[in-house]
């Protein structure tokens, strides 16, 4: 499930102190990384800080969960770009029309290892990073108006949620007898879309009862210095952006 | 507190009026309860109590409306929550963060109160609503309960002179349900709060609270202490309200000749009432 | 008819529903009480194979639901949720019972009649638009697609929260009339007025073990029981409890103004 691998865990570590600006250009920084450099190797290596960052913060478990997913999509991406690129020398044929090629499979394995190396951070960053915080210092440092951030925080905060009443809906409908036990990915998929509409029914009130819970605690009249929790630059904050500006230029440079 | 005069609603788009003819005073630090069938009009006088009708939800309005002697009409609903404070049935819908603190926080920021000011009433509404270990608990871990005293938190942090439940105990089970009107039994009495509350649960209504009045097709049907409502046990009948047992049991005792005093509002007094007539 | 037998279930590590046995017996109306968390949902759902024990075995009709299918099982099995709008997802009343209906009945002829006959017993529109009833009448036309489907076990989870005591009343008369023409039913509630005026049976669930399994009148005046399980008893019973011996077995205030009045005679 979505939910799984965005929402926050809580803890101390070092990430977890960490300005969430900080946080945000730490994540991003590194993402791009993966994208100035040709090198597999240093992608590999990108890869592998990732998950010595999440190992170090204490979210060992969920670093594992997001790479093993990922690696299993990459698998489908990487045998479809594979077959696709027929430019290189041919290592072998599959059919006679069908070359595997050397740039084929060097190429596809850069595309996935990139797509890998550039999803890690982000999630990671979601992971230990409250959304709150981070709203708090987009309005705060970024000037970025409260209403959005507020409208990005309120839709991840409703994923469980919805998820939770989806869940509610799909055991309602097979109490009655709808056979979503059935193997058939393609009924399944037809049996489930009938279903948005109680969904969406749910989802409605509850973004009008919030949306007015929201008013007339004051929404409207939130300022960008309204924000209660401070958020300093510290000798860490400096330190993460450093080193993940080296790595950048490292990346460059090969 | 809260004056009604001639009040008439009909929401837009709609044929017949939700309330009318609504006429009301609600005193400084009244605890009152208000029950009535599906579609009597509850949620929509507690609507236009904290103007919610008629800033968000609009249509037809007649007479007037006013909070603390403002007219609802003339003021921003911002300003009425300086001084009214809702709570919604609806608990997860009503919150707006994740982290119970951040939920306090919310209404503290938007009304722009001082950093000192803001971490004061943030641990005295925690720890009146006795929840101050939860205070950086995630939102999605807690019970029915727990959730909506921090619904209620987070509006005593605001410091509303009034407040405004919506069936506060609609999706809880009896001991929370018990839990939270003696929370605000103790709100009103120690803290001098107004307490209007819309409720199905009549024994807890009878229980708590010192004023009930019943409602039935958008009007107010009968208003006054509780023990003077429950003397009028077939009108509520009649409009599909059911006394609580004890007191239907007076009745009874009253028919046979054997009682001759008031209709007991909950177990103690029964037990009283009970002991006198076997005396 | 229900039954487990020593039924074993944990969503992760902790036990849910631990070491329970029970039986519903064919006609019975059983209530499900105990306070929030005790595992009364965890229970419903053992019931018609949304979930399915670890250890033990929970035996409906005489399929285990181990290894029977979930859609298979709800052919004979109705469930009631506490919110109706998980259920209602067509635009009209004749429609959404009609959509209930595919999955039990296959000739069309017959689901439409068992259709009609439902709308004319709720006495409802079937052109209506079920989502802009009230919750309570929106509860009514789940119950109504529900019995369309003539279930011969039904089991209901809260079925009257949030209704107001009218609509909680008819919900409740419909139930119990299917009951008595042999429906087993099993209802999860809090509100003990109802579990003392529709139950036969009662079944007191605490921290995921049984505590109490009886007749209504033995179960809703065993005060240890009721404790243990953070339950108060319905108001008369209390009252009653409260006056020793002379009042045992009394639930509903004639019987207690009766007794009371014999009190004075005697």
């Amino acid at each position: 499930m979505m939910a799984g691998f965005l929402d926050y865990i809580p803890g101390t570590s070092f990430l977890h102190r960490l300005n969430p600006l900080t946080k945000l250009l730490f994540s991003l920084i590194l993402c791009v990384s993966c994208f100035v450099t040709d090198l597999h190797l240093f992608i590999l290596g990108l890869i592998l800080l990732n998950l010595a960052l999440g190992f170090y913060s204490g979210i060992a478990r969920r670093s594992l969960r997001i790479l093993s997913a990922l690696i299993k999509f990459s698998i489908v991406l990487f045998i479809v770009q594979v077959l696709v690129i027929h430019d290189g020398t041919a290592l072998f044929y599959l059919t006679k029309s069908m070359p595997i090629t050397d740039l084929g499979v060097s190429f596809s394995l850069l595309f996935v290892m990139r797509l890998i190396a550039a999803t890690m951070p982000l999630t990671l960053m979601l992971s230990v990073t409250q959304m709150s915080d981070l709203s708090n210092v987009l309005v705060e440092k970024l000037g970025i108006p409260f209403r959005y951030t507020f409208a990005l925080t309120t839709a991840i905060r409703f994923i469980p949620v919805f998820a939770a009443e989806m869940g509610g809906i799909v055991e309602a409908q097979t109490a009655r007898g709808v056979a979503f036990d059935t193997k058939n990915i393609f009924k399944k998929l037809t049996l489930l879309l009938p279903l948005c509409v109680p969904l969406l029914i749910s989802s409605v009130k509850r973004i009008e009862s919030g949306a007015i819970s929201a008013e007339l605690r004051g929404f409207n009249l939130r300022k960008r210095g309204s924000g209660y929790k401070q958020y300093g630059i510290q000798g860490i904050d400096i330190l993460a952006l450093a080193v993940v500006v080296v790595i950048f230029v490292l990346g460059i440079l090969f | 507190m809260i004056t009604m005069n001639n009040f008439h609603f009909k929401y837009a788009g709609s044929d017949c009026f939700a309330l009318q003819n609504i006429n009301l005073t609600i005193k400084e630090g009244e605890f009152v309860g208000v029950i009535g069938n599906s579609g009597a009009g509850k949620s929509t006088l507690t609507y236009a109590i904290n103007g919610v009708i008629p800033h968000h939800y609009h249509g037809d309005f007649y007479g007037d409306v006013s909070v603390d002697g403002m007219s609802t009409v003339e003021v921003t609903p911002e300003q009425l929550s300086a001084c009214v404070g809702s709570v919604f049935q609806d608990i997860d819908g009503q919150m707006v963060a994740s982290v119970v603190e951040d939920e306090l926080l919310f209404g503290l920021e938007n009304f722009g109160f001082v950093r000192e000011e803001i971490t004061q009433r943030i641990d005295d509404a925690l720890a009146t609503m006795g929840i101050a270990d939860l205070r950086y608990r995630s939102i999605c871990t807690l019970s029915g309960g727990q959730k909506q005293k921090v619904a209620l938190a987070a509006i005593l942090a605001l410091k509303p002179r009034i407040l405004v439940l919506d069936e506060p105990t609609g999706e809880l089970d009896p001991q929370s349900s018990g839990q939270i009107f003696t929370m605000l039994r103790e709100l009103n009495q120690t803290y001098g709060i107004t307490v209007v509350v819309v409720e199905q649960k009549i024994m807890l209504l009878c229980e708590y609270v010192k004023r009930l009045i019943v409602m039935g097709e958008g009007s107010i049907l009968l208003d006054g202490e509780v023990h003077e409502v429950l003397e009028h046990s077939k009108e509520m009948e009649a409009v599909g309200i059911h006394i609580p047992r004890v007191a239907t049991l007076a009745n009874l005792l009253i028919d046979k000749g054997l009682y001759l005093g008031r209709l007991p509002r909950n177990l103690d007094e029964a037990e009283a009432m009970v002991r006198e007539v076997m005396a | 008819m229900i039954r487990f037998e020593h039924t074993r279930f944990a969503y992760d590590k902790t036990p849910v529903i631990d070491d329970v046995s029970f039986t519903v017996a064919k006609g019975d109306f059983a209530a499900l009480i105990g306070a929030n968390g005790a595992g009364k949902s965890t229970i419903t759902k053992l019931c018609n194979g949304l979930l399915k024990p670890q250890s033990g075995r929970v035996v409906l009709n005489g399929l285990d639901t181990k290894t029977t299918k979930t859609s298979l099982l709800a052919k004979t099995t109705g469930f009631l949720f506490q919110n109706p709008d998980r259920q209602i997802c067509k635009n009209t009343i004749a429609e959404e019972i009609l959509f209930g209906l595919e999955f039990v009945f296959d000739d069309e002829a017959k689901r439409k009649d068992q259709c009609q006959f439902v709308l004319e017993q709720f006495k409802f529109d079937g052109k209506r638009d079920p989502f802009s009833m009230s919750r309570g009448e929106r509860q009514r036309i789940a119950l109504a697609s529900l019995l369309a489907r003539d279930p011969q076990i039904m089991i209901l989870d809260e079925p009257t929260t949030g209704l107001d005591y009218r609509e909680c009343t008819q919900i409740m008369e419909m139930i119990a009339e299917r009951n008595a023409s042999g429906v087993t039913v099993l209802m999860v509630t809090h509100d003990m007025e109802i579990t003392q005026d529709y139950a036969k049976h009662v079944l007191v669930l605490n921290q995921g073990k049984l505590l109490g399994d009886g007749d209504v009148a033995d179960v809703m005046t065993n005060r240890a029981v009721l404790e243990a399980a953070s339950v108060s008893p319905a108001q008369i019973p209390a009252l009653a409890m409260r006056f020793g011996p002379a009042f045992t077995h009394v639930s509903t205030p004639e019987q207690m103004a009766e007794r009371i009045a014999r009190g004075c005679r005697a």
